[in-house]
């Protein structure tokens, strides 16, 4: 679809009516956060993110989520892939499998993971810890978040068009090469909302770490969970700076991902 | 041939992130590091306590110890621990908690040798708005037109004080118009948890949710009072005349402590933890003491006697029978004081 | 009657060329379920157990009580209505974000998501310090209409409309932007009107998405837990969702009525699913 300037008054208000929606639903919120952080000044902010709890909480949860970004982009891809073109017995239930996990009460996800690795689990490991460990925070983060790439990369695989893939393929082009050079390209812009939804995602986790992490600070203490503690010990200026920490970093990665499809469409011209 | 590349570098980022992860410092040998496994509120109290501990084990024995630190609610972390938490110390809110350790095999001494097991104690209060603008004075009042919060009995072991601390005191007749049995409790229970406008997770929500402006009253602890105070909230407290006494137990988990070896310094936390100059630091930060000495020091010093007021008539978990009786027949799936709640609801 | 002609890519779902390699297309479907298998099935038979480990009639009574009734039907109801307002505004959102240029859009695009990464608890504490009754917004509400937001169910869709709000507009802007403008401005010269242009040519190639959209800010209305711990008042059959009522029996030690009230959730999730999978595949047939 081209993008092209508003013409009639209609249109100017239908945006309008856009942005009015979503400044009283997110942008409110979000200045009203902002503002709770800097309500002191800067000096709580650094102080709090120069903290070692802090810093050490915000490492774990960026790697960990990436972790399970690269996990849930990789796998998703492939289902979006196999769910849009391919048909076989049982793919409306391999399709409904996919939402499950938005649906699965956190805690009770958190509470599956102990009862399968925990203490006398079904899978009880004998040589490293699962549950209570980072092994748990990542796989806590990987299940919260799957279905993004494949429900945002299936929509668009669906509305491309096949004969390009076909032409190509019969031309001679491997199938990766197919892929890269014809499918990639179309779904780049499913791909990139996709990886940020999960990353957002998995920052923002909370429920089901608390439950398998044990929440050792310093240690096992994830970013959400120090918020979580933090909102507790009425350190709202913590909390806030913590949590914005968190969202801008979704917001960075969208730019980056936007500027990073804008040089490679150039650069294929 | 573009594509294995990008899979060997995806590969790659994978493998060093995986690697990067910051594994466990290595202990040196001269420290020993031991997890405490604590519920949310005595977090600011703990935080003076780990300190003077360290310093009396240094001097002790000449060795440094590394207190691992974990706060969460008392049944989250009591399941934490018995879902394979290794914490080798727990200081958690109800008894029950413990008991469920026990009943997992994990605790196996007998932890109630010293002090009860307990480690501070404190008293069901009343906060209302500053200067108390609807006049609050006891108990009766929660029954009229106010809003009231409490936390959730369901989840929240703290909360289950409180339902206490209101049947309790109205069964032994310290609540006027309502007869001293359990029908007449029942009856001024019910008409108090009609009130009740919102139900949160734990105490130290229920009390954030006050002070976001929510409710007239909050039932809550005298020692959230002093923590909220000393964060800079403002409430008018009412000491009810009749009220539970609230008894917060710690005790080492021999499993963990024997396969981590740390059973040693862990029985002298436990023991430093109930020792005067530890329960002074608690104190400081608004709980009551367990250990005699301290107990007449507050007794005898005026400004102490003042923070933590006489009660008139306080009473223990005993008036019920005990934790097991209480878990059971009161707040149990079947329970009386659930079956109230859902009768309530409804209305 | 022509316009149809063009919509050759639409939506419509055929059998690409990999069919042929067997290889391919096997190790894809295997990477593909046994991904689905480990992460999704593994703990939905946990909890089946959980549910079951006592009989049936425990199961039952669990599940058949007025409590555990209301908090599921005001889970469902809550999620529901935030849906269909999150689908309708993310529509119209992701159509403006595609169609018109206007200032600040780019900045406006990238913040779409960051609701989605504050803790929920966070978010949850921002619309009590913004909506609460003490705030000017909640008391002008609570005196002219006389409803509580916070605390209340109305409090409820305000939580979810926030933490929904991206998924719709995310997976309907990337078909928009595939679209083929040929297309649409065939149709246009063909002298279809924008209405027209929308119903016949745009509405059919972004159905699926807006339904994969809708059915994601559902399944994450009816799992939300952090933001609704905050403003729901937590009240059985009042102000108590179904996630709140299954973290209280967690929390009370009853893991089989958790596990009982979880199951109904995902049968409910994955019967919504299959049938519009269903519907859909039927059309195309």
């Amino acid at each position: 679809m081209r993008e092209v300037a508003p013409k009639n008054p209609l249109q100017i208000l239908l945006i309008l009516l856009v942005l009015a929606y979503a400044a009283a639903l997110i942008i409110a919120p979000i200045y009203a956060i902002s503002d709770g952080a800097i309500e002191r000044g800067w000096q709580p902010i650094k102080d709090t993110l120069q903290d070692d709890g802090v810093q050490h909480a915000l490492r774990i949860t960026f790697e960990f989520s990436i972790i399970a970004t690269l996990l849930n982009t990789f796998f998703g891809v492939i289902i979006a892939w196999v769910l849009a073109r391919q048909r076989f017995y049982g793919r409306t239930l391999v399709n409904a499998l996919v939402d499950i996990p938005f649906v699965f009460s956190p805690v009770i996800a958190g509470y599956t993971m102990i009862v399968l690795f925990g203490r006398n689990g079904w899978l009880e490991p004998t040589t490293f810890a699962i549950v209570f460990a980072y092994p748990g925070i990542i796989l806590a983060k990987t299940f919260v978040a799957l279905p993004f790439v494949s429900r945002e990369v299936g929509p668009v695989l669906e509305s491309l068009p096949i004969e390009p893939e076909e032409a190509a393929y019969t031309l001679g082009a491997s199938r990766w090469g197919t892929f890269w050079r014809i499918v990639m390209p179309g779904i780049w812009v499913g791909v990139i909302y996709g990886v940020v939804l999960t990353l957002a995602r998995s920052l923002g986790e909370f429920g089901a770490v608390a439950v398998v992490s044990g929440g050792i600070e310093g240690k096992t203490e994830t970013a959400t969970m120090y918020v979580y503690r933090a909102l507790h010990d009425r350190n709202r200026i913590g909390a806030y700076s913590v949590s914005l920490v968190l969202g801008a970093v979704s917001v960075l990665i969208l730019l980056v991902m936007s500027l990073l499809k804008w040089r490679l469409d150039r650069q294929r011209g | 041939m573009k594509t294995p590349k990008t899979l060997l570098i995806l590969a790659l980022l994978l493998s060093l992130i995986a690697f990067g992860v910051p594994t466990q410092a290595q202990d040196q040998p001269e420290t020993v590091t031991i997890t405490l496994a604590a519920y949310a509120v005595p977090r600011e109290a703990y935080e003076d306590v780990i300190p003077a501990f360290q310093a009396y084990w240094q001097e002790k024995t000449g060795q440094a110890v590394i207190v691992q630190e974990s706060y969460q609610a008392s049944g989250a972390q009591s399941r934490a621990v018995a879902g394979g938490f290794e914490a080798d110390i727990v200081a958690l809110s109800v008894e029950s908690d413990v008991t469920r350790l026990v009943d997992a095999g994990l605790i196996t001494h007998d932890w109630k040798a010293n002090y009860n097991g307990f480690v501070t104690n404190s008293v069901v209060v009343l906060a209302t708005r500053e200067g108390n603008p609807l006049e609050i004075e006891d108990w009766g009042d929660l029954a009229g037109d106010v809003e009231v919060i409490t936390p959730d009995p369901a989840t929240s072991g703290g909360a289950q004080w409180n339902i206490l601390a209101v049947y309790g005191a109205a069964r032994r007749g310290f609540v006027e118009g309502y007869a001293a049995d359990d029908e007449g409790a029942t009856e001024f229970l019910t008409k108090l948890l009609k009130n009740v406008v919102v139900f949160d997770r734990d105490g130290r929500e229920s009390i954030l949710t006050f002070e976001y402006g929510i409710g007239d009253v909050a039932i809550t602890y005298e020692n959230e009072i002093y923590a909220g105070e000393a964060a800079g909230s403002t409430y008018s407290v009412v000491y009810p005349t009749s009220t539970i006494l609230i008894e917060n137990p710690i005790a080492v988990v021999d499993a963990y402590v024997d396969e981590h070896g740390t059973r040693e310094v862990a029985e002298a936390f436990v023991a430093f933890a109930q020792s005067a100059e530890a329960q002074r630091i608690f104190v400081e930060n608004g709980f009551r003491p367990v250990n005699e000495d301290v107990i007449a020091e507050v007794a005898t010093d005026e400004e102490l006697a003042e923070k933590f007021p006489k009660i008139e008539d306080l009473f223990t978990i005993e008036e019920f029978g005990g934790w097991s009786v209480v878990r059971k027949e009161l707040f149990g799936d079947e329970g009386r004081f659930t079956a109230l709640i859902a009768e309530v609801a409804g209305e | 009657m022509t316009v149809k002609a063009w919509s050759k890519g639409g939506p419509m779902v055929r059998p690409t060329f990999f069919p042929t390699i067997a290889w391919g297309k096997w190790s894809l479907r295997f990477l593909a379920v046994s991904y689905l298998f480990l992460l999704i099935a593994v703990p939905i038979i946990v909890v089946s157990y959980k549910g079951f480990e006592q009989g049936l009639t425990v199961f039952w009574e669990s599940i058949n009580n007025r409590i555990a009734y209301s908090a599921l039907k005001l889970s469902l109801r809550t999620s529901a209505t935030a849906a269909v307002i999150n689908t309708i505004m993310g529509t119209l959102t992701a159509y403006v974000l595609v169609k018109y240029r206007f200032p600040g859009k780019a900045i406006f695009n990238a913040f779409i998501d960051l609701p989605f990464a504050l803790p929920t608890l966070v978010t949850g504490v921002m619309l009590v310090l913004l909506y609460g009754p003490q705030t000017i917004v909640g008391s002008f509400i609570e005196e002219n209409t006389g409803h509580r937001i916070l605390f209340a169910p109305p409090g409820i869709m305000l939580a979810l409309l926030f933490v929904g709000y991206p998924f719709v507009i995310r997976t309907v802007q990337p078909v928009l932007m595939q679209l083929d403008l040929n297309q649409e401005e065939a149709a246009q010269t063909l002298g279809a009107s924008n209405w027209e242009t929308f119903w016949r040519i745009i509405f059919p190639a972004i159905r699926p998405a807006i339904i994969a959209g809708a059915l994601l800010s559902f399944a994450r209305g009816l799992g939300e837990f952090g933001s609704i711990i905050i403003v729901a008042g937590n009240i059985p059959m009042k102000s108590q969702t179904a996630t709140v009522y299954i973290y209280a029996k967690v929390e009370s030690g009853n893991m089989q009525a958790a596990s009982g009230i979880s199951l109904v959730l995902l049968a409910v999730a994955f019967t919504i699913t299959v049938s519009i999978d269903f519907l859909r595949g039927r059309k195309h047939a």
